[in-house]
């Protein structure tokens, strides 16, 4: 689904610094979204977090680059990283060609996460939190 | 309001749009990534109509900008230029420019965008006391950087003149599309190219302008070339370890800290700046300005503190990842005991100390990239 050049899925859950978060059973899936990545263009450098490392909800667990900026990928759900993208190391540009996909950041085990989730946009909330970015624009 | 260059519309419909030193300009047209291999690998071409012109002229003009600057101008002949400054009187830069000669009493004096009023103003109250006349036509007259190396065979397949005959920093006047133009051997990126100057060609009134963008890109066509935005623009220049004014030179640092020494003819006579640059000289710099690689994963940012043994002993001036090297790329400054080549040193990226090492620059090899490369 699209709202203008931004993609976006259904069943996912989304911060409003563009990162998503897949509950997969008791773990989550989280990843960068169209629009952020985007707005970077070319990435071209990923700081990923630890496996092992504590996320706290919206605080910084990596970086993102692209030739002349830098962005914080902000953790939708406080955890602990149970498993990290390696691919992204050496190919940072799946971020960019594949966002939802193969692009993925990190799995967390979640340690609060009914709480969390209230606080994360739904797709549906999450669409017209786009269209109102696309408005401004 | 930002302003605009003759080919913005241009820049509006191809390319991702960023307001620039007042100036709505391009960052990138296809992406910073192909923009750069364009010009390192064949040809491409900025828009740089933002930078500020100022012509030169009467029988004071050679010993007013002599006065003005610290390069040596009577040294200068025709249809040639060179790479100076204005200093101030503590010797500290006011901005970095190019001077061109174009006639015996006629001269173009280019500058940064950033700083297009108070070049205008300094250089107007410098100009006081001498018998010369000032014309600023920075919204006159369109300028298009043509870089790469083929670059000179795009602008040649449209100029009636032999573009051959422009020497490096040398200027000439050429006809493109039946249009006044002049071109000069200069540029922001290491490669061998033309800055296109085209006149008569204000923002109201656009036409020769986008005329001249459009057949230079045509021209280019069978070279692949790129148009290219501010973002490539600064990849390239710091990858050919120039300085940008604002980052990493300023009115708090000298031509001799920031290692463009050779810009500072001491024995000419007097000019603005001489005595304190001279003091400098003679008592030695206490930072110098480096060029630095990282080693480890990072890419170096202004701003990112330089560290040895745990201590903040510099920072950052200017930072990118070099697609060209596949690694990141450093400019700063470093106490004099440091700017040996070889020299350890961490970059502070975050919070994380990044090993780096003070390299020469260009940072790239020179004979396989830049105007001295061979064939």
């Amino acid at each position: 689904m699209k709202v203008g050049d931004y993609e976006y899925l259904d069943g996912l859950y989304y911060t409003k610094e563009h990162e998503w978060m897949k509950v997969e059973g008791d773990k989550c899936r989280i990843g960068m979204c169209d629009y952020a990545q985007k707005q970077l263009h070319e990435i071209v450098f990923v700081d990923l977090p630890k496996v092992g490392a504590k996320t706290t909800q919206m605080q910084s667990m990596g970086t993102v680059e692209s030739v002349k900026a830098v962005a914080d990928i902000f953790a939708p759900a406080s955890g602990e990283i149970l498993e990290v993208n390696t691919k992204l190391s050496n190919n940072p540009e799946l971020l960019n060609s594949s966002p939802y996909g193969d692009g993925w950041v990190a799995i967390v085990k979640p340690s609060n996460l009914n709480q969390e989730l209230k606080t994360l946009m739904d797709s549906k909330a999450y669409a017209e939190f786009l269209k109102t970015i696309s408005e401004k624009k | 309001m930002a302003d605009k260059t003759p080919v913005y519309e241009y820049h509006e419909k191809n390319g991702h749009v960023v307001e620039f030193a007042g100036f709505l300009m391009p960052t990138w047209y296809k992406g910073i990534l192909p923009e750069c291999a364009a010009v390192r690998n064949s040809v491409g071409m900025f828009d740089v109509s933002h930078m500020g012109r100022m012509w030169v002229s009467g029988k004071e003009a050679e010993k007013f900008l002599n006065y003005l600057t610290p390069n040596n101008v009577p040294s200068l002949k025709q249809f040639q230029g060179h790479y100076s400054l204005l200093c101030n009187e503590k010797g500290t830069i006011v901005d970095d420019i190019i001077i061109t000669r174009y006639d015996q009493e006629l001269f173009l004096v280019v500058f940064n965008a950033s700083n297009r009023k108070k070049d205008i103003a300094w250089i107007t109250d410098k100009a006081k006391k001498f018998n010369v006349k000032l014309e600023n036509v920075s919204d006159k007259v369109a300028m298009f950087a043509v870089q790469g190396p083929k670059a000179r065979a795009t602008v040649q397949k449209i100029s009636k003149e032999e573009v051959s005959k422009i020497e490096r920093f040398g200027c000439g006047w050429l006809t493109i599309e039946g249009l006044k133009c002049s071109a000069s051997g200069t540029g922001y990126t290491g490669e061998d190219g033309l800055e296109v100057y085209v006149y008569d060609a204000p923002i109201e009134d656009p036409w020769r302008a986008m005329k001249v963008w459009n057949a230079i890109l045509d021209a280019g066509k069978e070279y692949n070339i790129e148009p290219c935005g501010l973002g490539s623009r600064d990849v390239l220049r710091l990858e050919a370890g120039m300085c940008l004014y604002g980052n990493d030179i300023d009115d708090t640092t000298t031509p001799l800290e920031a290692r463009i020494s050779w810009t500072i003819k001491l024995d000419k006579g007097d000019f603005i700046g001489r005595e304190a640059l001279a003091k400098q000289k003679a008592e030695g710099v206490k930072r110098a300005r480096v060029g630095m690689k990282v080693l480890g994963r990072g890419i170096p940012r202004a701003g990112h503190e330089i560290v040895r043994n745990g201590k903040t002993i510099g920072k950052v001036t200017s930072g990118t990842l070099s697609p060209l090297l596949g690694y990141g790329i450093a400019a700063g400054y470093v106490p004099k005991e440091y700017p040996n080549e070889g020299e350890k040193v961490d970059i502070k990226i975050r919070d994380k100390n990044v090993e780096a090492q003070i390299v020469k620059v260009p940072f790239y090899d020179t004979s396989k990239y830049g105007w001295q490369r061979k064939a």
